[in-house]
C-alpha cells in the first residue's frame, strides 16, 4: 500500500510545484509509446519532477525508507511500458534535468544532464562539427538518459554502432540514494579498463539498478555529406545477395534500410510522387563523410546492386538525397494509411534476426499477419537483420486488437526460432517480460542477484524485464 | 482539407512524443499535462465520458495555447488545437446545462462574440470609445490615480501596450481600389511575374479598428509589390476567436458571408496580414464537411487564401527597402507558420532589405503566448512563457522584433513592457517595418512606438 505521508516529505525536497498529486497528473503519467500501456494505462500515486542530483538522491532515499516504488522517466517515448508505473508509487520525471554542462571539443567528450533530447544535444554540437552518433527513430523526442538506460540505437549502428560505445562514465544515484560516479571519479580519458566497468552494467539496466543523474559521452566528428542509393527488387533473395555484394566490396554503409511491399506501398500512398516501384524489397543505403569518397562510394554501390536489379537511383546531392530519403523518413507514420482509420501498433516492433535469416524472416512474418487477417508493413535495418513489424488495426474492432496481440506473441517466438532476439534496440519493459526466461536460461538468475544485491528493497522500477514485483 | 476530422484523429495518436518538444507550456512545467500528449488523452477521456465534467479538466485544457506546433510536426496528424477545443465546448455545454455558467460570463461572451465582433460598425464604434479614452486625459487620470492596480497583471500590461487608435476620422473605409504601382512594363528578368495580379485585401476585424495603419500599409506595400488590390467593405470578422471559444454556429455564418463577398471579386488571391486571420481562413473548407455545396465554394476560397509576405516572396516584388543599420529579428506567428504553414517567406523578405542585420530568434519555434484571453485565465503561466521568450529577444541584441499577427505584436510589447526594454527595442509589423524601410525619409511608420510613454 502506498503511504501517502511521503508525500509531504517529497514536498520539502523539490517543492510543493514539482510534486505531483491531482487526478490529470496521474492520468497523464500512466502511459508511454507502447500499445501495452494505450490498452491498459497504469497510475502512479504522486509524479515528483527534480532537477538536481542532490534532489534525485534525496527522493531516492525517501522511497527507500517507505519503501515505495519509484520509476524513473525520461521523455516516455519507449515503447515497453518501461518508464510506467506497473505497481503504483512514485514516477520521476527526468526531463526538466536537460542542461548541457559541458562540450569538451577538443577532447571529443560532452558533460550532459539525463534529460537532454538526443537532437538538441547534437543540434548543439554543430556548432564544434561534431556529434553524438547513436540515432534512434525518436532523436527529436527521447532523452540520453533514456537511451543510455535503453542502449538504444538506429539506423546508422552498422557503423557507428550503438549508445553503449558512447559511455565514458555516468553519475549514478543508486537505490539507496548513495550517488557514485562509474569510469573514474575525475577521469576524462577516452578508454579506460580500470575496475568492474559499472557503466556497462547500467547501461541497458532499463531503470532498474540505477538513476542516470550526469553523463560524459563520447562525440564524434561530423561527416560533412552523404550519398545514397535507392533501389527496389522483385524478389527478397536478391535483396539480400546485393547486400552481401556492397560488403565484398569493402565499404560498411552508414545504414542499409529495407523496406518490404506493404511498407512500399504506404509510403506510395502517403507521397504518390514518390512513384516507387512496388517489388518485393526496397533497399536505401547510405553512405557518409567527405565529398570525394562518398561520391565514389555511391558509385561503387550503384554498380554492385545493378547485377541484381534495374530500378536503381543514387545520388551525392544534398537536395537530391533529402527527395530519396522521403521514402524511409515517412514510412513510419505511412504505414497507418494501409488500411482507413488505421492504427499503427508498436508490438512485436523490434525483432533481429541472423542477416542470413531476413527473407525467411520477412516472409513468415506476412504469413503470420495473414492467418490473422491483419495488414501489416515491414521495414527496418538490414545491416544487422533488425526488423521494424508495423501491423496496423482498427482501435475501436476488439477482435482486431485481440489479434495483433496474438500475432506480436508469434512474432517474438519467431524471433526466437530464427536464432534472433525479441529485441535489438527499444528494450524489455513489461512487453517483452515473458520471454526472458526462453531467451536467457539460467543467466536470468545472476540478473535477478545482481538486482537483488544492488536494490535490496526492489525500489527501482519492480516488476520490469522478469525481475521480482 | 484534412484527411480525417478532429475526432478521428483523436484516436489515431500512438504517443510517440513527438510534439514534446515543440509545446510552449511543456517547455516551462515539464509536467506531461502541459503538453500535447497529455491534453489528447485528457480530451478525449472527457469527450467520450469517461471523466467527468469538473474545474481541474477545465483549468488543465484552458492552459493549452492552441498555437498548433504539436499538430504541425505529428506523424499522424492528431489534429491536438481541435480536439482540446472540442473539449472545452463539452465543458461550456456541460455548465450552462447544470446552470453553472458565470452570469457575467455569459453575457460578456454574448455581447463580444455575437453582438460586436461580427459587426464592423459596432467594433469601430468601440475603437472610438478606446480612442476617447486615450485622447480625452482619460487614460492619463486612470493611470496617474493608479486605478489600474485594482485590476490583474496581465489587464495592466495590455492597458499599458495598447496601440495609440486612429481618431474616428481616420479610420474612415479603406480605399476599395488601389492600382498596382509598378506599371504594365513592371516584370523581373524572368518575365514570369509580369502579369499583374488582382488581389483582395482581408482587412480583419480588431486589426481594423488598432492596427488600422497596417492595413493601408498592407495595401500600399502590396500596390508596390505589383498587385491590383480590392478591398470590399461588406467583408466581415474571420470567426477564428468565435471557432477557438467554442462558437461554431457564429463561425460558419460568419465564413458563408466571407465567402460570399470574396467570390464576387474576380480575384487571383485573397491577402491576410494577420496570421490568426488568415489560418482561420485557409481552414475554413473543415467547417463545411457535411455541407457540399458550401464545401466547395469554400475549398475554391481556401485555395485563394495567402499570407503578405508569402504572395509577395512567390509572386511580387518587393520595392527597394533599406533599413538604418539595425539588428532585427523575427517572432513568427503560430498559425502563420504550423497552420498557415508559411514558414521561411517573412524572413527571405527580411533579407531583401539592405542595411539590416537580421539576427534568428533562438526557439522561435515557441508560441510567444500571444495576447488576449490566454493571459487572463491562465496569468502566470502566460507571463512564465513570455519571460522566456524575451529572454531569447535580449540574447539577439534585436533593436526591432518583427511579427506578423496582431495578437502576437501585443504580446511582443507587453513582453517588452515586463522587461523595461521598451526604449530599447521596437516591435513591429513585418509590413509597418518594410513600409518604413522603402521610404525612410518620410516617416511613413504606422504605431512604431508603444503608447506607453505617455
Ligand atoms: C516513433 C518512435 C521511434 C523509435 N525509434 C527507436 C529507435 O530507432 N531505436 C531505439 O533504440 N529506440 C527507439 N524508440 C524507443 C525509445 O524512443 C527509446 O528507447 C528512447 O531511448 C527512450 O527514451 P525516453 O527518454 O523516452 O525514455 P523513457 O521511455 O522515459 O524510459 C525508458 C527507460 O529508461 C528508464 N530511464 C529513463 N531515464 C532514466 C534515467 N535518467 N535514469 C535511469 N533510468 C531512466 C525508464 O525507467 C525506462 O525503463 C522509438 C520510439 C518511438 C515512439
Amino acid at each position: 500500500m502506498f503511504d501517502s505521508s511521503i508525500i509531504p516529505r517529497l514536498e520539502e525536497v523539490v517543492g510543493k510545484d514539482r510534486v505531483l498529486v491531482r487526478k490529470t497528473d496521474m492520468m497523464t503519467y500512466s502511459y508511454d509509446a507502447s500499445f501495452a500501456t494505450q490498452l491498459e494505462p497504469k497510475e502512479p500515486d504522486v509524479v515528483v519532477i527534480p532537477l538536481s542530483t542532490e534532489e534525485v538522491s534525496q527522493c531516492t532515499r525517501l522511497a527507500n525508507e517507505y519503501k515505495v516504488p519509484l520509476y524513473p522517466r525520461g521523455a516516455a517515448t519507449g515503447q515497453t511500458g518501461g518508464a510506467v508505473p506497473i505497481q503504483g508509487g512514485i514516477v520521476m520525471d527526468l526531463s526538466k534535468m536537460n542542461n548541457i554542462l559541458e562540450i569538451d571539443h577538443r577532447n571529443l567528450q560532452v558533460i550532459i544532464e539525463p534529460g537532454v533530447v538526443q537532437a538538441d544535444l547534437n543540434e548543439a554540437l554543430k556548432a564544434y562539427q561534431l556529434f553524438f552518433p547513436p540515432d534512434p527513430g525518436s532523436a527529436k523526442m527521447c532523452t540520453v538518459g533514456g537511451m543510455v538506460s535503453n542502449n538504444s540505437s538506429g539506423l546508422r549502428a552498422i557503423k557507428y554502432g550503438v549508445t553503449r560505445q558512447y559511455v565514458l562514465g555516468m553519475e549514478i544515484v543508486l537505490p539507496t540514494g548513495d550517488v557514485i560516479v562509474t569510469g573514474g571519479q575525475k577521469s576524462r580519458a577516452l578508454k579506460s579498463v580500470s575496475g568492474y566497468d559499472l557503466a556497462h552494467l547500467m547501461i541497458g539496466s532499463e531503470g532498474t539498478l540505477g538513476i542516470v543523474t550526469r553523463l560524459r559521452l563520447k562525440v564524434l566528428p561530423l561527416p560533412k555529406t552523404r550519398g545514397l542509393v535507392l533501389c527496389a527488387f522483385d524478389n527478397l533473395e536478391d535483396a539480400g545477395e546485393a547486400v552481401q555484394l556492397v560488403y565484398r566490396s569493402g565499404i560498411i554503409p552508414s545504414a542499409i534500410e529495407i523496406m518490404d511491399k506493404y511498407a512500399i506501398r504506404a509510403a506510395n500512398k502517403m507521397l504518390p510522387e514518390l512513384n516507387l516501384h512496388e517489388g518485393e524489397a526496397l533497399l536505401l543505403f547510405e553512405v557518409d563523410g567527405i565529398k570525394e569518397v562518398v561520391s565514389l562510394q555511391v558509385k561503387t554501390i550503384s554498380d554492385a546492386v545493378s547485377q541484381y536489379t534495374n530500378f536503381v537511383q543514387f545520388s551525392d546531392d544534398p537536395v537530391e538525397c533529402q527527395n530519396l530519403w522521403q521514402a524511409r523518413q515517412v514510412v513510419g507514420a505511412a504505414v497507418g494509411n494501409l488500411k482507413p482509420g488505421g492504427f499503427r501498433v508498436y508490438g512485436g516492433e523490434d525483432i533481429c534476426v541472423p542477416f542470413s535469416r531476413l527473407p525467411e524472416a520477412l516472409r513468415r512474418i506476412q504469413e503470420i499477419a495473414d492467418s490473422y487477417n491483419i495488414i501489416c508493413g515491414i521495414y527496418g535495418h538490414v545491416g544487422d537483420g533488425n526488423l521494424h513489424t508495423a501491423p496496423v488495426i482498427n482501435m475501436n474492432n476488439k477482435t482486431e486488437i485481440e489479434n495483433a496481440k496474438k500475432m506480436i506473441d508469434d512474432i517474438h517466438h519467431l524471433a526466437i526460432e530464427l536464432e534472433g532476439t525479441t529485441t535489438a534496440e527499444h528494450g524489455v519493459g513489461i512487453v517483452r517480460a515473458k520471454y526472458m526466461d526462453i531467451e536467457h536460461g539460467p543467466a536470468m538468475e545472476l540478473m535477478r542477484r545482481i538486482k537483488k544485491t544492488v536494490d535490496p528493497n526492489n525500489i527501482l522500477n519492480p516488476g520490469k524485464m522478469a525481475l521480482p514485483i | 482539407m484534412k484527411l480525417l476530422t478532429a475526432e478521428q484523429s483523436m484516436e489515431m495518436c500512438v504517443r510517440c512524443g513527438r510534439c514534446r518538444d515543440v509545446c510552449p507550456t511543456l517547455d516551462i512545467t515539464g509536467r506531461e499535462a502541459d503538453g500535447p500528449r497529455g491534453r489528447v488523452l485528457m480530451a478525449r477521456s472527457l469527450l467520450r465520458g469517461e471523466i467527468a465534467v469538473d474545474e481541474e479538466i477545465e483549468h488543465q485544457l484552458n492552459r493549452c495555447m492552441l498555437c498548433s506546433a504539436c499538430e504541425d510536426v505529428c506523424p499522424v496528424g492528431v489534429q491536438v488545437p481541435e480536439i482540446v477545443m472540442a473539449g472545452k465546448r463539452k465543458i461550456q455545454a456541460e455548465k450552462q446545462e447544470r446552470g453553472q455558467e458565470r452570469l457575467w460570463e455569459k453575457r460578456l461572451r454574448n455581447l463580444v462574440f455575437e453582438r460586436i465582433l461580427p459587426h464592423q460598425k459596432r467594433l469601430q464604434f468601440v475603437g472610438h470609445l478606446l480612442w476617447l479614452y486615450q485622447k480625452s486625459g482619460l487614460q492619463w487620470l486612470t493611470r496617474k490615480l493608479g486605478i489600474l492596480k485594482l485590476f490583474p497583471e496581465s489587464m495592466r500590461q495590455m492597458e499599458a501596450v495598447l496601440p495609440d487608435i486612429p481618431s474616428p476620422s481616420e479610420r474612415r473605409p479603406l480605399p476599395e481600389f488601389v492600382q498596382n504601382k509598378q506599371g504594365t512594363t513592371h516584370g523581373n528578368e524572368t518575365g514570369a511575374k509580369t502579369g499583374r495580379k488582382r488581389v483582395a485585401m482581408f482587412r480583419g476585424c480588431i486589426m481594423d479598428v488598432m492596427f488600422r495603419k497596417t492595413n493601408l500599409n498592407s495595401i500600399h506595400l502590396l500596390a508596390e509589390s505589383g498587385f491590383d488590390v480590392v478591398t470590399p467593405d461588406e467583408q466581415v470578422c474571420c470567426g477564428a476567436l468565435h471557432n477557438h471559444n467554442g462558437k461554431r454556429e457564429t463561425t460558419i455564418e460568419l465564413a458563408k458571408k466571407n465567402i460570399e463577398v470574396f467570390e464576387q471579386l474576380d480575384v487571383d488571391y485573397i491577402v491576410s496580414n494577420a496570421g490568426g486571420c488568415g489560418a482561420m481562413l485557409k481552414e475554413y473548407a473543415e467547417l463545411f464537411r457535411d455541407d457540399p455545396e458550401w464545401l466547395e465554394r469554400a475549398k475554391t476560397f481556401c485555395s485563394k487564401v495567402r499570407d503578405i509576405s508569402e504572395l509577395i516572396v512567390q509572386e511580387g516584388q518587393l520595392p527597394k527597402a533599406s533599413g538604418r543599420g539595425e539588428r532585427v529579428t523575427y517572432q513568427p506567428s503560430c498559425h502563420l507558420q504550423y497552420v498557415m504553414k508559411v514558414k521561411d517567406a517573412p524572413q527571405k523578405i527580411l533579407q531583401q532589405v539592405d542595411q539590416i542585420e537580421f539576427v534568428p530568434l533562438p526557439e522561435s519555434k515557441l508560441c510567444c503566448g500571444s495576447a488576449g484571453i490566454y493571459n487572463l485565465l491562465q496569468p502566470e503561466m502566460a507571463n512564465d512563457v513570455l519571460d522566456k521568450k524575451m529572454t531569447n529577444v535580449r540574447k539577439t541584441q534585436s533593436d526591432v522584433i518583427i511579427t506578423a499577427n496582431p495578437g502576437c505584436l501585443l504580446q511582443m510589447k507587453a513582453g517588452l513592457y515586463r522587461e523595461g526594454l521598451t526604449e530599447q527595442v521596437q516591435a513591429m509589423h513585418i509590413v509597418d517595418f518594410l513600409t518604413e524601410s522603402k521610404s525612410p525619409a518620410t516617416d511613413h511608420s504606422a504605431d512604431a512606438k508603444t503608447s506607453s510613454s505617455a
